[in-house]
């Protein structure tokens, strides 16, 4: 199966909201027969630029990676439920190549 | 009234034997065929010169001695030709020298179908050992597919294995709270500087 990543960004919320937010799209990917592998967050930043979503304006935004194997069909409803949801601002799926063994080069830093 | 011959009439007027020195012929002139005589040729009649009867007689008895003598030779050289070529096809050397052809020939043919022979089963052996060479050469690549689909199987076990191994690190349902838990209690950073001498700084500002 191919191999997708989905960089979440959400509304910079209360935690247990967050949880929420991020609990539900992680379902949403689940229902519809991904198999999530890893699940990471870089955390509540500043966002680059100030995005507007859903008749509101972010500039704080918090950072969600989740890699998972799917089938291409559903990459397309799954966007379009991201769109819709009010707490995600901006959702983007990318492929994820297969990695040949690296070089000693700079890796994440924890 | 005579023209004097040249080109390529000449050879043929020369074989056609005239007596005079300078071969001429007969040409028409001035008038043609149907032009009336003149008037100064009017009773004209031509007269053939006159025969000595002596030197008519010397001349015939010359002529036919020469003649009898020419034709003499003639006929014997006609006759030593003929004779040869009797002798070429019928002689007594005709039919040995037919033997030694007709055993040369047989012997050539021989020879021949020896060389055949030889030729025939060095081709056989050649062939043979082609043969057995297209063999060997399609084991050894059937065993080279064989090989190399083993490892391909190989491969794909490893990794199935691995990806086995990682699976129990994925996130399901039960895990989906512990793990968005431990990944909002760590945030990762991804970012790093580097200048030109190759040395990474990891730690940055987190806003």
């Amino acid at each position: 199966m191919p191999r997708y990543e989905l960089a979440l960004i959400l509304k910079a919320m209360q935690r247990p909201e967050t949880a929420a937010a991020v609990r539900r799209s992680v379902e949403t990917l689940m229902e519809r027969g991904a198999v999530v592998r890893d699940l990471e967050s870089l955390g509540e930043r500043l966002l680059p630029y100030k995005m507007t979503k859903h008749n509101q304006r972010h500039s704080r935004g918090t950072y969600f990676l989740v890699d998972f194997y799917c089938s291409p069909n559903i990459l397309d409803h799954l966007l379009n439920h991201l769109h819709r949801d009010v707490d995600v601002v901006r959702s983007t799926v990318m492929k994820k190549e297969e990695q040949e063994p690296k070089s000693s080069c700079c890796g994440p830093s924890q | 009234m005579f023209q004097v011959l040249g080109g390529r009439s000449v050879q043929a007027a020369r074989l056609l034997a005239p007596r005079s020195a300078v071969l001429v012929e007969a040409v028409r002139g001035r008038k043609s065929r149907t032009d009336p005589v003149a008037k100064s040729k009017e009773g004209r009649i031509k007269v053939p010169s006159a025969v000595d009867p002596v030197e008519m007689v010397v001349l015939k008895e010359r002529y036919s001695e020469y003649e009898l003598i020419m034709r003499a030779l003639r006929m014997e050289f006609k006759e030593e030709v003929l004779r040869k070529k009797y002798e070429e096809e019928m002689g007594a050397q005709a039919e040995l020298r037919a033997r030694q052809e007709e055993e040369e020939h047989r012997s050539l043919m021989d020879w021949n179908n020896q060389e055949n022979l030889r030729l025939l089963k060095a081709r056989v052996l050649r062939i043979q050992q082609e043969e057995e060479e297209a063999e060997r050469k399609k084991m050894e690549a059937a065993i080279q597919r064989e090989q190399e689909q083993q490892e391909f199987i190989r491969q794909k076990e490893e990794e199935i294995l691995k990806l086995q191994e990682e699976a129990k690190n994925f996130v399901t349902l039960e895990n989906l709270d512990q793990r968005i838990d431990e990944a909002l209690d760590n945030p990762k950073n991804y970012n790093f500087a580097i200048d030109k001498e190759g040395k990474v700084v990891k730690r940055t500002v987190l806003q």
